[in-house]
């Protein structure tokens, strides 16, 4: 199903349409690393033809980098707005897999895009499910994209 | 008189989105209004004259479809085009919104290129 380059075509459409930012992508993260420290992200969930649970996944430097190039302003402080690009990138990142996955007759809705920040955090899930964590550079650090996903 | 432009998302981030790609795009509107959903959109559209409307499809309150089937029963603003824009850009919905007469869709993620083409025509 090739989730990776789904995952990755994805998110490079969405930097160079809309956020205007040089992104590149590195391996994705080796079976059984399960953690990442984070200070803002969005999750977003798909349902039907599998389930899964996509997350955009930021530290604080990149986080702030990303929601000011999507709107075209400075932004100093992990805040509201902050958090609603990062939602809306969740959004976009899962509207587009849910096409690449419908060009291969899967079917998938979306549910509401959910996002959290704190000072540090870490994100872990149960080793039962299917998960995909890829590092995204750009200049002002890495982020991350996670697909967790369960073929019904 | 100079051109007006309603954006309709519940997304305070989104509205300032468009209306940066529609600078961007080199569309020089003289108005730039927003609404949060359907309900809003039709409260704004009463109380002002709109060139063109951008919505999005999927809101609480009242979704885009709603607003659209809204739009089309008041003959004082159902005449105003509106384009929809929204990660939801599948064949149906698409053709449901053009039954209720959206004159276009953008898709999530889009270029300022792509609204200048889709927003040209209709100005």
């Amino acid at each position: 199903m090739e989730f990776t380059k789904k995952i990755v075509e994805t998110t490079e459409e969405l930097f160079n349409t809309m956020i205007f930012l040089e992104v590149s992508a590195d391996p994705p993260f080796a079976e059984g690393k399960q953690a990442i420290g984070c200070h803002v992200s969005a999750m977003i969930g798909l349902t039907g033809d599998f389930s899964a649970m996509l997350g955009i996944h930021c530290p604080e430097t990149t986080g702030l980098a990303i929601s000011g190039a999507m709107l075209g302003m400075e932004i100093e402080a992990i805040d509201a707005d902050v958090k609603d690009a990062l939602g809306e990138i969740a959004n976009m990142l899962a509207g587009g897999l849910k096409e690449r996955f419908a060009a291969e007759g899967l079917n998938l809705e979306l549910a509401i895009p959910t996002a959290i920040s704190g000072k540090s955090y870490t994100i872990a899930s149960s080793t039962k499910n299917n998960r995909v964590i890829i590092p995204f550079n750009i200049e002002q650090g890495q982020f991350f994209v996670e697909m967790k996903y369960n073929l019904n | 008189m100079g051109k007006a432009v309603l954006i309709v998302d519940d997304s305070n981030t989104m509205r300032k989105i468009v209306s940066r790609s529609l600078r961007q795009a080199g569309i020089d509107f003289d108005q730039i209004l927003e609404a949060g959903d359907g309900q809003e959109a039709l409260d704004v559209l009463a109380a002002n004259k709109v060139d063109v409307v951008l919505s999005d499809i999927n809101m609480p309150n009242m979704t885009g479809l709603e607003f659209l089937k809204a739009k089309a029963e008041d003959d004082a603003i159902k005449d105003i085009p509106v384009v929809m824009i929204s990660t939801e850009t599948g064949a149906d919905i698409i053709d449901e919104a053009k039954s209720y007469g959206a004159k276009g869709a953008i898709k999530k993620p889009f270029t300022p290129d792509l609204i200048n083409e889709t927003l040209g025509p209709l100005l």
